[in-house]
């Protein structure tokens, strides 16, 4: 695996929480110069759950806890949107239970929240949740093998079952890929093609079973909407295109070391997120099939930059597992990781 | 689920000390009336338990039973040790820290005894272990913490004597002094400055029940901007002596500057006394120093080499006693001055008595007679008996752990050592610290290398390895690093580890995959499966049974597989809802095909497709070319060795519509026949003992028969 050179070195701050992280998210911005973080949080010693927004400070770089709301239950998954230029937290929990904060725009607090309580989405707990870009519209899956949507509206939340495999299918990834059409993802590397306008199941299917191994986070870029990214077990990361069904690109792990790349991690790969910082050589010639360049970070503790055809470039190596990121779509150049071990790093890359 | 605890202490936890007696009570509040009927305690993860209180049930309905109290109360307790000083979080976070630097060790010394195997007979190949060992030391001291500046104005306060930071830990301050005497022996022709400096930055967590010449600067400093003319302070020059002894030269002379004389207003009529001051000052700040370098700020010369350093001693040493000797002591009118300058030259010149009167404990009187009596003395030679001479002169009634530990380095017993680490400091430190003893100390190495009968065939190193662990282990956030220090006990560690790995949740995905991560990295392939099988058990009793399948077919858990299999043949010949069908088709399609000990697995496929073409007969009526399919699949079905003989006439059943096509013969005569042979076969396997009747009306062969020979004859005709 290719090493950054020095120039290339990403800045790393580590903030230790002394709560295990659930879950970092950006807060989509509220202006120009703050910048804020969403981190959920777990404190085993009074066994609660709690969602904070960070503001940041610059030179040196720190992180100040801004505002707090508990939890009822231990987040799952975590994600942010804007609707109406307000920001909104989505949190799913190991309960069941789905809470949508909003953040009140000039005190960058936590202020109201709307939630659908346990067992009325799913049984057990929500694996993901997915917001829709720019909108109030959130899909949720869990192992239970029902997909779920949940709207925001005027008078509050609604929610219907788009479908249920009645614990035939679990879905451990979710993502949207158009107004009306998202992506699941689940066990056996498997993944599935929805639309809204044709109910009653997935409009297409793909399933791999390299080893089985399983899907736990896809991606989908809003200007190739066809092919969609999918990170899971033993270091796997592939592309699906839609218009050439049965054949993958593997971008890395076991299947694809067998071919190319050696791959740059072999562990759970936990999120995999188009990265907007790297400028592709010629973009505009870039072929539709060619494959945008990528980030993903992964349980053995790596975070790294992946590209077709291309050494990928390593950003960190953590002792521990680091078990999430999200890039800052305002400043791509800042990534947040949630590791293993109780804390958060923020990389500035120069 | 009883609902949370209500704690019992403010703080929800208990403090056991293990300075105290074992037998300590501790009350647990709970809000139920007498006679409690029943306690019932559990152990749950980590150090805390549940006390589980019943009430007596009412012996009769009618008293007032309805006051809700008639079941009880659960309470966790949870238990931390006496340690305040560092907190759960806190202690996470150094565990966390000390992975890497004890694994990168543990892997370094693993090539070097590979080295030294290669060359055997040669003498021991070890050039960098030393960097090494001194590299792990300042690692975890690093991770310990590092005491910070607290940010103070940026125009210096002539008033401010002590520089403010933030409190040592006491954990700091003791592997900061194994790093003196055990990782760094590079640097022991410094060993006494190497103390002095210590003493200088943790004198403030040096004991916790004797005061200390840092709290009385403490004290002193509080008081220090009330005062008007602080030479006629007592205590002002007590402190100035008491700083001097342990050498905190720059202290020393910023407090002596403090002094009236320098006042420019007094300054004529002081000059004597002024002078003198300022020669004092002068002369602790060329005080001559055994060691490589001092940090700015800092008074002192610095020498390299004993002779050099003995050679400026000497001169200094004349100097000090020339002043003590001059004649301007007698023009100096103000008597605190006179006497606390001739104080000062005395505890330079090495006066016992002067040290032991300006200092606060033994371990503080140590250190001044190792500045200023015996500057000479270098390594750890006869420092034992100076510490015992020092302990008489100032005994102490209570040991405080920092004390112990060095009274144990100081009598170079690895044992006493380590039990002190242990006792005062706990498992991390016991286990942490080992890593320091044993580096080129043979004693030491066989000491805790031996393997003892009495600890179970364990060495001391395994058991204080394994006591960390199992510390780690308790809690839900740290377990996952306990296998990097089991994997390094040779004995029991695997065996340790399986359990541990064993008793974690498969719950979550998340949990578990970390789980099975770990199984991947050690190579425990069989405890893997299990795991996997334990998981594709849960999901399935819990209704996910594509998780299920998933995880059972991970584990290659033919067995369960098997009997899921067998599970679906109980719908076979069965007339099912729309709904159940769709769910049998689905675990068909999930149990998959490529498993070929799967038993009958290829019938349920063959016979989900008849199942699959029957219905669109039934569904799309009467044309021939669905019903064609189904009589293919009939066909196949019954050809097939797997069909089990049990379902031939079910299926025959089923199909009797089809036998009996309206609209002319489906099966060609060779078909019928071979249908027909079946029945035969049938009415033959009847007369074995092991047959089981299906459960069909009684006319139901009579009719297949009746059908099938009504489509041979048509069949016939048809050919011909």
């Amino acid at each position: 695996m290719a090493i950054a050179s020095p120039q290339q070195q990403p800045q790393i701050h580590r903030f230790p929480q002394f709560k295990y992280v659930d879950g970092v998210r950006w807060l989509p911005p509220l202006s120009a110069f703050s910048r804020f973080a969403v981190i959920a949080l777990f404190d085993s010693d009074s066994d609660s759950s709690s969602i904070e927004i960070h503001s940041l400070t610059q030179n040196p770089l720190d992180i100040v806890p801004h505002s707090t709301w508990i939890s009822p239950s231990r987040v799952s998954s975590l994600k942010t949107s804007q609707l109406h230029r307000n920001p909104l937290v989505f949190a799913s929990t190991y309960t069941g239970s789905l809470h949508v904060l909003s953040v009140e725009p000039m005190e960058a607090s936590l202020d109201s929240e709307l939630s659908v309580p346990e067992k009325m989405l799913h049984d057990g707990p929500i694996s993901c949740v997915d917001v829709m870009d720019g909108g109030g519209e959130c899909l949720t899956v869990s192992e239970d093998g029902r997909v779920s949507l949940v709207s925001v509206g005027e008078s509050g939340l609604s929610y219907r079952r788009i479908f249920d495999s009645n614990g035939l299918v679990s879905y451990n990834a979710v993502k949207w890929a158009s107004p009306t059409e998202f992506v699941t993802g689940g066990c056996g590397f498997s993944l599935q093609w929805w639309d809204q306008r044709k109910p009653g199941g997935a409009v297409s299917q793909f399933k791999a079973n390299w080893a089985s191994g399983i899907v736990h986070c896809i991606d989908i870029h809003p200007s190739r909407k066809h092919t969609c990214l999918a990170g899971g077990s033993f270091g796997t990361v592939f592309a699906w295109d839609l218009r050439s069904q049965q054949q993958p690109i593997i971008l890395s792990g076991l299947e694809g070391s067998k071919t190319s790349n050696p791959s740059p991690c072999e562990s759970e790969v936990w999120e995999v997120h188009y990265d907007p910082y790297i400028k592709s050589g010629n973009l505009g010639g870039m072929s539709s099939t060619q494959i945008l360049p990528a980030m993903i970070c992964s349980e053995d503790g790596i975070l790294t930059s992946i590209e077709q055809g291309k050494e990928p470039v390593e950003l960190l190596a953590e002792p521990c597992a680091i078990n999430g990121f999200d890039i800052n779509r305002q400043h791509p150049s800042e990534v947040i990781c949630n590791l293993e071990w109780e804390s958060v790093a923020i990389l500035s890359r120069p | 689920m009883p609902g949370p605890a209500s704690d019992s202490s403010p703080s929800g936890a208990l403090v056991l000390s293990s300075w105290e007696a074992r037998e300590v009570v501790y009350p647990i509040r709970h809000e139920l009336k007498p006679p409690i009927a029943r306690l019932s305690i559990s152990w749950a993860r980590g150090n805390s338990f549940r006390v589980s209180i019943f009430t007596q049930h009412p012996a009769n309905h009618t008293s007032d039973s309805n006051d809700g109290e008639v079941g009880g109360q659960v309470l966790e307790v949870k238990i931390r040790n006496g340690d305040g000083e560092i907190s759960a979080a806190e202690f996470r976070r150094i565990a966390y820290g000390s992975v890497s630097p004890f694994a990168l060790l543990q892997s370094r010394k693993h090539m070097v005894s590979g080295l030294s195997k290669m060359s055997m007979g040669l003498p021991r190949f070890n050039p960098d272990g030393w960097e090494y060992l001194a590299e792990y030391s300042k690692d975890i001291s690093s991770v310990i913490g590092n005491p910070k500046l607290i940010p103070s104005s940026a125009i210096e306060d002539p008033l401010e004597i002590l520089k403010k930071v933030e409190e040592p830990t006491c954990l700091k301050a003791a592997w900061e002094l194994m790093d003196v005497f055990y990782a760094d022996k590079q640097s022991h022709w410094w060993l006494n400055e190497r103390l002095v400096d210590w003493l200088a930055e943790y004198d403030s967590v040096l004991s916790t029940t004797q005061s200390t010449i840092h709290s009385k600067l403490v004290d002193f400093q509080k008081e220090l901007n009330n005062l008007q003319v602080v030479e006629d302070n007592p205590r002002y020059w007590d402190v100035i002596l008491s700083a001097l002894a342990v050498g905190w030269q720059e202290i020393v002379v910023k407090m002596l500057r403090l002094h009236g004389s320098y006042q420019l207003d007094q300054l004529s009529r002081r000059e004597t006394e002024n002078g003198l001051v300022e020669a004092v000052a002068f002369l602790i700040s060329e005080m001559p120093r055994m060691r490589p370098e001092l940090d700015s700020g800092k008074f002192g010369q610095c020498f390299k080499t004993k002779p050099d350093f003995t050679k400026a001693w000497e001169k200094w040493r004349s100097k000090i006693t020339k002043l003590d000797g001059s004649g301007f002591w007698v023009h100096c009118t103000h008597v605190q001055t006179r006497k606390g300058l001739q104080n000062m030259l005395r505890i330079i010149l090495g006066d016992v008595e002067s040290l032991s009167g300006a200092t606060c404990n033994w371990m503080e009187l140590y250190i001044s007679q190792l500045l200023y009596v015996r500057p000479f003395s270098m390594g750890l030679e006869s420092m034992y008996n100076l510490a015992e001479k020092c302990m008489q002169l100032k005994p102490a009634s209570n040991t405080d752990r920092l004390m112990a530990l060095i009274i144990g380095i100081l009598g170079e017993s690895p044992e006493i050592v380590l039990a002190e680490c242990s006792r005062g400091f706990g498992p991390w430190m016991a286990t942490h610290a080992m890593e320091l003893l044993i580096e080129e100390n043979d004693e030491a190495e066989t000491l805790l290398h031996e393997e003892r009968h009495d600890l179970g065939g364990v060495s001391i190193e395994e058991l204080h390895r394994l006591v960390y662990a199992q510390v780690l282990c308790s809690h839900a956030f740290t377990w996952q690093i306990a296998p990097i220090y089991l994997t390094s006990c040779a004995k029991q560690g695997i065996g340790f580890l399986e359990t541990l790995l064993y008793s974690q949740a498969v719950q979550h995905n998340g949990v578990l995959l970390k789980n099975l991560e770990i199984c991947r990295l050690y190579e425990l392939d069989s405890l893997s499966s299990n795991i996997m099988k334990i998981a594709g058990v849960y999901h399935w009793k819990h209704g996910r049974k594509g998780c299920g399948v998933f995880w059972l077919k991970q584990a290659r858990d033919e067995v369960r597989l098997n009997k899921i299999a067998q599970q679906l043949f109980d719908s076979v010949g069965k007339s099912i809802s729309d709904e159940s069908f769709k769910q049998w088709e689905g675990l068909i399609e999930l149990l998959g095909s490529e498993s070929k000990n799967t038993g009958g697995l290829e019938f349920l496929h063959k016979y989900r497709d008849f199942k699959k073409s029957l219905h669109q007969v039934h569904q799309k009526g009467k044309t021939t070319g669905a019903a064609q399919s189904a009589v293919d699949s009939l066909i196949a079905l019954m050809k097939n060795p797997s069909t089990p003989q049990r379902f031939w006439l079910p299926i025959l059943n089923d199909s009797l519509k089809l036998i009996d096509w309206h609209g002319g013969p489906l099966l060609n005569t060779e078909q019928t026949n071979l249908l027909l042979n079946k029945l035969q076969e049938l009415s033959m396997a009847k007369l074995r003992p092991d047959f089981v009747e299906s459960d069909l009306p009684p006319l139901a062969l009579s009719s297949i028969r009746l059908a099938l020979a009504k489509n041979l004859g048509r069949a016939f005709l048809e050919g011909c």
